[in-house]
C-alpha cells in the first residue's frame, strides 16, 4: 500500500546508520509494528532499530531529506494511538537506548536514554534514596521517553507534578535532524517544555535530564470508606480546601473495588460506594499525624463509614492492591479496556462522575470508575471485547460524550495519556480554530514537510470544523478590548509595538527601537478567585505585589517570590522559572489582535502543545499576555530563591525564530528582542 | 463456547493435532478467545527475553500473540511469516506470569508452531518419540551405545553417526560437553531392581517417584537423592516406574504421541492407585512436573481421558515444593563451608509453569540461612528450553550470559536449580565464563544438607 521503493531508495544509507541488520522491511517485521495499547493501526515501511543516541540525528536528517515520515517507539503502550505510523514511513525504535547515565544526587538530576523504564529508574534511584516523581500506573512497563512524550503522570503528581514539571533539560533531534540541547531554565521561550507532550511530533527526545527528588521520610497512608461517591468527593474538595497537598489522593467506585475483591485484604462496610486512597508524606512526624487526623475529621464530616490508617508498610501496601489491582481486575473481566482520561476542575467532579456514570448506562458499558481525585483525572475503566463491532462503537461514542461533558464542565479532554490519533477529533470540540491554528503553526514551524508522526494530536483537515470567531474579547473586560482593538489597528497600519506593564523591565526607550508603547497597566483586575479550586484568575497588568497583598488579605497565598512589576511581565521575562509549576491558564493577544486561550482550571492538561510555556520567557515577543490563571495555596507558599533576571541573556535560537515567524510573521511586538 | 468461531490457523483435518481448548487461569477457552484476550498492554515485554535482549517486537511475547491472533482470524496466511516469532520463543512463561489475563502465550506459540507444515515432521522427531514410545528398549540401548562412545573418548562419532538424532536427541549430541557423566546405567535400571521402591507388599503410600528422561537418563544422582529425600520425609513410597512425560513430543510438535505418553502414565497411576490409594506423583525435573500438571488440558476434546488426566495433574507434585520447610532440620556439619553461598535459580517450568517461588526458599532459609543470597532476575530463563540451545544458539547465549552475570554477581558457589535443562545450560555457561560456581539440582543439595 505504500510505495516500498521509498525506503529503497535510502536503504543504504540506513544501513551506514545504523547496521544493516538493524534496518528492517520484512513483512512480519512490519506487521509488528502496526499496533500499541489502543485501538488504531497501519503498518510502517521498515523499522530501524537503534544501538546508540547518535545514530538517530543522522537518520532522521536521511529521512527528512528524502522526504519519508517517522516516529519514534519504544514500549509501544501508547493508549491514544499516538505510535500508529498513520502515513507508513519509519519506525524509529529506540527500545535499546535503555541507559541510565548518570545519577547525581548532589544536583539531584539523572540523566536517561529515553528507553529506561519508569520503574526501573525508580528502583535504581532507591538505592540512593531518591526517586523521580511522575508515576504512571504503567511505570512497570513505560519508558521515559514514552513518559515524555505524553507528558506522563500518576498519583504522586498532585504534589510533585507531572512529567513537564520534573525535566530539567532535552537533547533533541529535530525533525529536520539537528541536535539541540533545550533546559526550561533558558533564556527565552521555554522549547524544552513545548517538546514534552507533543508526542513525537515536534521531534526526537534522545537524552533526558531529569529532576529527582529525595525520597520522603515519613509516609502515611490512609483509606476511608464512602456510602456515596458524591459524599468521598466532598471530602477531597474539603481536603484540597484545608490547604492539605496529599502525595497521593486516589478514588475509586463500587464496580472497581468488586472486581479488584480478590486482592483486597480489607472488607469495607456494606454499602460502599466508593473509597478514598489518602497518602501523606514530609519529614516531621508531627505535621503528618495533625494532618492525617484532619482528614480523617473531614471524612467523617463527610459521613464516611470507615476510615483507617496504615500502621505499617505492609498495610500500606495492602491499601494500595486495592487500587492498583483495579485495572488488572477490568482486564480480566473482558479482552479489552478502554481507560478515559478527562479531567474537570476538581470541585466539578460530582457532576462529572454523575454525567459520566449517565453515560456509561445509556450505553450499557460496563466500568469501573478511577480517579486522581486530587487533581480531577477521571479514568472511566470500560470493559468490552474489540471483536465485537457494535460494542467497540458505543464504548467509542461513550468515551467521546464523557469528553464532551469534561469540556462542558470547564476541563480538559486528557490529563496523561495524549491526544494521539484516538481524541484527535476531540480536540476541536475543545479549541476554536484560531487556537488550532496556533498549534498547526507550532508543528509548521518545527517541521515544514510534515513527517514527524504526521497525523497526530492535531484534527486532520477533513475533520476541522468551519472556522468561526468563537472567542469574544469582549468578555475580558474593556482594558483588555481597548488593547486589542489597538493591536489591531497598528497591525493594519504597520506600527511596532513595545509591550510596556510597569515598565520595570523595559529599559530601552521604544521610540529609539521603532516602536510604540503598548500599555498592559489597564488591566489589572482580579478575575476570579476559586476557594474551592484554589484557583486566581487575574488580568496580566496587574503588578505581582498586589496580587499577592490581595490574595493575602483573603486568606490564600501563591508561590511566587515578591518580584517587581506585572504578572505578564515576570511570565514574559521568565522572573521566576519555577512559575511553570504553578501556571494554569493563560489568555493572549497575538500579534494580529487575535486572542488565543490556553489552559484553564485543571492541575493536568495534555491537549495539545503546552502553549503556556512558551509564553514563559517570550519577553513579549511572542504576544500579549492579557489573563493569567495560576494555582494558589492557604499558606503563602515557598519564597525562596534569587528571581532571575534572564532579559539580556537571550540569544534566540533557530527555532524561536521560527515560532517568532509564525506568530508575529511583521516582527510587530517588541521587534528588538528578534533583531530588526 | 466462544461467539467467535473463526480459526484460519489450520483446517479441520487438523484438529487431532492441535489442542481443542486452552485451560486458561480465566477458565476453558478457545483458542481465539485465548489469543484475543491479550490487550497488548505491553506488560510482558518487561519480563520476555528475547524482547529485552533485542528490542524488537516481533520477537517478544506481545508479538508472539499478536502474530497467532492474526493467523487465527485469517489477517495473514502465511504461517512461514511467523516463522523467527515462533520460533524463538522460549517457552519460558515469564510473559503468563506478569500477565493480569494470564494470557497462555507458551501454549499459543507452540499452536502457532504446530499449524507450520512439516513441523514435528523432521526425522528426528518422528523417530525419536516412536521409539521411545514404542521401542524403549531399543531407544536406551542406542543412547547407551552413544554414552559409551563418549566414555571412550569418541564423543565425536556418536555425533557423526547420527545416532542422538536417530533418537530424536540432537541436543543430547550437542551437549556431550556438558555432559561429565554420562550414565550407563539409568535410573529405571537402578530403581526396578530395587525392592524397597516395589509396590509389592505395601497397601499405602504418601508419595511415588515419577523419573523424568533427564534425572533417568542423564542425571541418575538426582533422581537417586530425591527418593533419599522422599524416603527420609515421607516414610514408604514407590517407584513410578513410568514412562516419559510427553513433553519432548509435545514440544516436537508431535502431540499425537504427547498423548499417548501421557495416557500410558495415567494408566500407570491408575493402576498404582487400585492398591495403594491416594499418593502424590513427585518427579523432580520442572519442566515435566508442569508438563504433568496440564494433562488435562491435553484431553479437552476427549470425555473419557479427560477427567483421568485432571486427577492424574492433581496428585503431581514437584519435588521443589515437596519438602516443606517445617519438616526440615539441618545435620551438623553439613551446612555449607563458612563464607561458601549458594543462590537459587527459578526455573522456568518451576516459577512460570507452577507458580514456585517460595517453598524453596523457605526451605533453603530454614538450612542455610547464613549463606543462602537471592540471585538477580532469578526467573530470567537460563536458555536452555529444551532444544533452544542448539536451534537459536546466539539468542540463548544472550539469554545465558545474563544469567551468569547475575550469578557472578551473587559470588555464590552453588547455583541450584529445578530442572535437568536448566542444570546442563547453566553449568555449561558457568564452565566458560565464571568457573568458580556450580550449578547443583536442589534434590542433590537438599540430600546432602539432610543426609545423617
Amino acid at each position: 500500500m505504500f510505495k516500498k521503493h521509498r525506503i529503497e531508495g535510502i536503504r543504504r544509507d540506513l544501513e551506514k546508520a545504523v547496521g544493516a541488520e538493524n534496518v528492517f522491511t520484512d513483512d512480519a517485521e512490519i506487521l509488528m509494528y502496526s499496533y500499541d495499547a489502543g485501538m488504531a493501526r497501519a503498518k510502517p515501511e521498515a523499522v530501524l532499530l537503534f544501538t546508540s543516541t547518535n545514530q538517530v540525528a543522522p537518520v532522521v536528517k536521511i529521512l527528512y531529506a528524502a522526504g519519508i515520515p517517522f516516529l519514534p517507539r519504544i514500549a509501544g503502550t501508547n493508549l491514544s494511538g499516538g505510535t500508529i505510523p498513520l502515513r507508513g514511513g519509519v519506525i524509529l525504535n529506540l527500545s535499546l537506548l535503555n541507559k541510565i547515565r548518570q545519577i547525581d544526587t548532589v544536583n539531584r538530576m539523572a540523566l536517561v536514554e529515553p528507553g529506561v523504564v519508569n520503574l526501573r529508574l525508580q528502583q535504581e534511584l532507591d538505592k540512593f534514596g531518591f526517586f523521580y516523581a511522575p508515576d504512571p500506573a504503567s511505570q512497570k512497563v513505560s519508558t521515559i521517553g514514552g513518559n515524555i512524550g505524553e507528558n506522563a503522570g500518576g498519583p504522586q503528581c498532585l504534589k510533585y507534578g507531572v512529567t513537564c514539571d520534573n525535566v530539567e533539560r532535552l537533547e533533541v533531534v529535530t525533525p529536520e535532524g539537528d541536535i539541540k540541547l533545550w533546559a526550561h531554565s533558558d533564556p527565552g521561550p521555554d522549547l524544552m517544555s513545548l517538546i514534552i507532550g507533543s508526542e513525537g511530533t515536534l521531534g526526537v527526545v534522545t537524552r533526558a535530564w531529569l529532576k529527582i527528588l529525595e525520597k520522603p521520610k515519613i509516609i502515611k497512608t490512609a483509606v476511608a470508606a464512602f456510602a456515596s461517591i458524591d459524599n468521598a468527593i466532598s471530602a477531597v474538595t474539603k481536603i484540597i480546601g484545608a490547604g492539605i497537598i496529599p502525595r497521593a489522593l486516589e478514588a475509586m467506585d463500587k464496580v472497581s473495588l468488586d472486581a479488584a475483591k480478590k486482592s483486597l485484604k480489607t472488607d469495607y462496610p456494606p454499602g460502599t460506594e466508593a473509597i478514598l486512597l489518602i497518602e501523606l508524606d514530609g519529614s516531621s512526624d508531627r505535621k503528618i499525624t495533625g494532618e492525617l487526623r484532619h482528614i480523617e475529621d473531614i471524612c467523617k464530616a463527610s459521613f464516611s463509614t470507615y476510615f483507617r490508617t496504615a500502621a505499617d508498610p505492609a498495610e500500606r501496601e495492602a491499601l494500595w492492591q486495592a487500587r492498583k489491582g483495579a485495572y488488572p481486575a477490568m482486564a480480566r473481566l473482558a479482552p479489552n479496556v478502554l481507560v478515559e482520561d478527562g479531567v474537570v476542575p476538581r470541585p466539578r467532579l460530582p457532576e462529572a462522575l454523575k454525567e459520566t456514570r449517565d453515560i456509561l448506562s445509556k450505553y450499557k458499558i460496563t466500568a469501573g470508575l478511577l480517579f486522581h481525585a486530587g487533581d480531577g483525572n477521571l479514568h472511566p475503566n470500560m470493559i468490552f471485547d474489540e471483536r465485537d463491532v457494535q460494542e467497540v462503537k458505543r464504548v467509542n461514542k461513550a468515551g467521546y460524550e464523557i469528553l464532551k461533558s469534561c469540556i462542558r464542565l470547564g476541563g480538559t479532554i486528557s490529563g496523561e495519556h495524549g491526544i494521539g490519533v484516538e481524541k484527535r477529533v476531540a480536540m476541536n470540540w475543545m479549541y476554536d480554530a484560531a487556537t488550532l491554528d496556533f498549534f498547526d503553526a507550532i508543528k509548521k514551524a518545527f517541521d515544514p514537510k510534515d513527517l514527524a508522526n504526521p497525523d497526530k494530536i492535531l484534527p486532520v483537515a477533513e475533520d476541522r470544523r468551519a472556522k468561526e470567531n468563537s472567542f469574544q474579547p469582549d468578555l475580558l473586560g474593556e482594558a483588555a478590548a481597548a488593547l486589542i482593538s489597538e493591536l489591531r489597528l497598528r497591525r493594519d497600519k504597520g506600527v511596532k509595538s513595545a509591550v510596556k506593564g510597569l515598565g520595570t523591565r523595559l529599559y530601552a526607550d521604544p521610540a529609539a527601537r521603532g516602536a510604540k508603547a503598548l500599555e498592559t497597566a489597564g488591566l489589572n483586575r482580579i478575575l476570579d478567585l476559586d476557594r474551592e479550586n484554589l484557583t486566581i484568575r487575574a488580568e496580566a497588568g496587574l503588578p505581582v505585589r498586589e496580587l499577592k497583598k490581595w490574595l493575602k488579605k483573603a486568606g490564600y497565598g501563591v508561590a511566587l517570590p515578591d518580584l517587581d512589576g506585572t504578572l505578564g511581565g515576570a511570565i514574559a521575562a521568565k522572573a521566576w522559572p519555577d512559575m511553570r509549576h504553578i501556571l494554569l491558564g493563560m489568555d493572549v493577544a497575538m500579534a494580529d489582535g487575535s486572542v488565543l486561550s490556553f489552559g484553564g482550571k485543571t492541575v493536568k492538561n495534555v491537549a495539545g502543545y503546552d502553549a503556556l510555556k512558551l509564553f514563559c520567557g517570550s519577553l513579549g515577543a511572542y504576544g500579549v499576555i492579557l489573563t493569567v490563571t495560576l494555582r494558589t495555596a492557604l499558606d503563602a507558599g515557598p519564597q525562596q530563591g534569587p528571581a532571575k533576571d534572564v532579559r539580556n541573556k537571550f540569544r534566540p535560537d533557530d527555532y524561536h525564530r521560527r515560532l517568532k515567524k509564525a506568530f508575529d510573521p511583521g516582527n510587530l511586538l517588541n521587534p528588538w528582542i528578534y533583531g530588526e | 463456547m466462544s461467539k467467535y468461531e473463526i480459526n484460519e490457523l489450520y483446517d479441520h483435518t487438523q484438529e487431532p493435532f492441535h489442542l481443542k481448548h486452552l485451560l486458561t487461569d480465566l477458565g476453558e477457552r478457545t483458542l481465539y478467545d485465548a489469543a484475543a484476550q491479550c490487550n497488548r498492554c505491553g506488560y510482558c515485554e518487561t519480563v520476555c527475553p528475547t524482547y529485552m535482549l533485542t528490542g524488537r517486537e516481533t520477537i517478544s511475547a506481545r508479538g508472539r500473540n499478536q502474530f497467532l491472533r492474526l493467523l487465527i482470524e485469517g489477517k495473514i496466511r502465511d504461517t512461514g511469516s511467523a516463522e523467527e516469532s515462533f520460533s524463538t520463543c522460549m517457552l519460558c512463561g515469564a510473559c503468563s506470569s506478569v500477565c493480569y489475563a494470564k494470557v497462555p502465550t507458551p501454549d499459543l506459540v507452540l499452536e502457532g508452531r504446530r499449524s507450520k507444515d512439516g513441523y514435528g515432521q523432521s526425522l528426528p522427531a518422528r523417530l525419536g518419540m516412536n521409539l521411545l514410545l514404542n521401542n524403549r528398549g531399543l531407544f536406551e540401548f542406542l543412547l547407551k551405545i552413544g554414552f559409551l562412545l563418549k566414555r571412550l573418548g569418541l564423543a565425536a562419532l556418536a555425533g557423526k553417526l547420527g545416532l542422538y538424532s536417530f533418537i530424536g536427541m540432537p541436543s543430547l549430541g550437542a551437549a556431550q560437553d556438558s555432559l561429565s557423566n554420562a550414565p550407563l546405567k539409568f535410573l529405571r535400571d537402578i530403581f526396578r531392581m530395587d525392592t524397597a521402591l516395589s509396590p509389592e507388599g505395601k497397601k499405602e503410600i504418601s508419595w511415588a517417584y515419577f523419573a523424568p528422561c533427564g534425572p533417568n537418563y542423564v542425571f541418575p544422582e538426582v533422581g537417586l537423592a530425591t527418593v533419599a529425600l522422599l524416603k527420609r520425609f515421607f516414610g514408604d513410597g514407590v517407584f513410578a516406574d513410568n514412562f516419559c512425560c510427553g513433553l519432548l513430543a509435545y514440544n516436537y510438535g508431535r502431540i499425537t504421541e504427547a498423548r499417548e505418553f501421557a495416557k500410558k502414565n495415567i494408566l500407570r497411576f491408575e493402576e498404582l492407585k487400585d492398591i495403594l490409594g491416594d499418593f502424590a506423583i513427585v518427579g523432580d525435573c520442572s519442566s515435566c512436573v508442569a508438563f504433568m500438571k496440564s494433562y488435562e488440558q491435553l484431553f479437552t476434546g476427549d470425555e473419557t481421558w479427560r477427567p483421568r488426566a485432571k486427577a492424574f495433574a492433581s496428585a503431581v507434585k514437584d519435588i521443589l515444593e515437596a519438602l516443606p520447610a517445617e519438616k526440615l532440620h539441618k545435620i551438623k556439619g553439613r551446612e555449607p563451608a563458612e563464607g561458601e553461598t549458594v543462590t537459587y535459580h527459578d526455573s522456568c517450568r518451576a516459577c512460570h509453569g507452577q507458580g514456585i517461588r517460595s517453598e524453596p526458599r523457605a526451605a533453603l532459609r530454614k538450612l542455610v540461612e547464613k549463606s543462602f543470597v537471592e540471585l538477580p532476575e532469578s526467573d530470567w530463563c537460563c536458555g536452555g528450553a529444551g532444544a533452544y540451545a542448539f536451534t537459536q544458539t546466539s539468542l540463548s547465549n544472550s539469554v545465558l550470559d545474563r544469567k551468569i552475570k547475575n550469578i557472578a554477581s551473587t559470588q555464590a558457589g552453588t547455583v541450584l536449580v529445578g530442572a535437568t535443562s536448566c542444570l546442563l545450560q547453566i553449568n555449561a555457561g558457568l564452565r566458560k565464563k565464571y568457573p568458580s560456581a556450580k550449578a547443583v539440582h536442589y534434590s542433590v543439595f537438599m540430600d546432602n544438607l539432610t543426609k545423617c
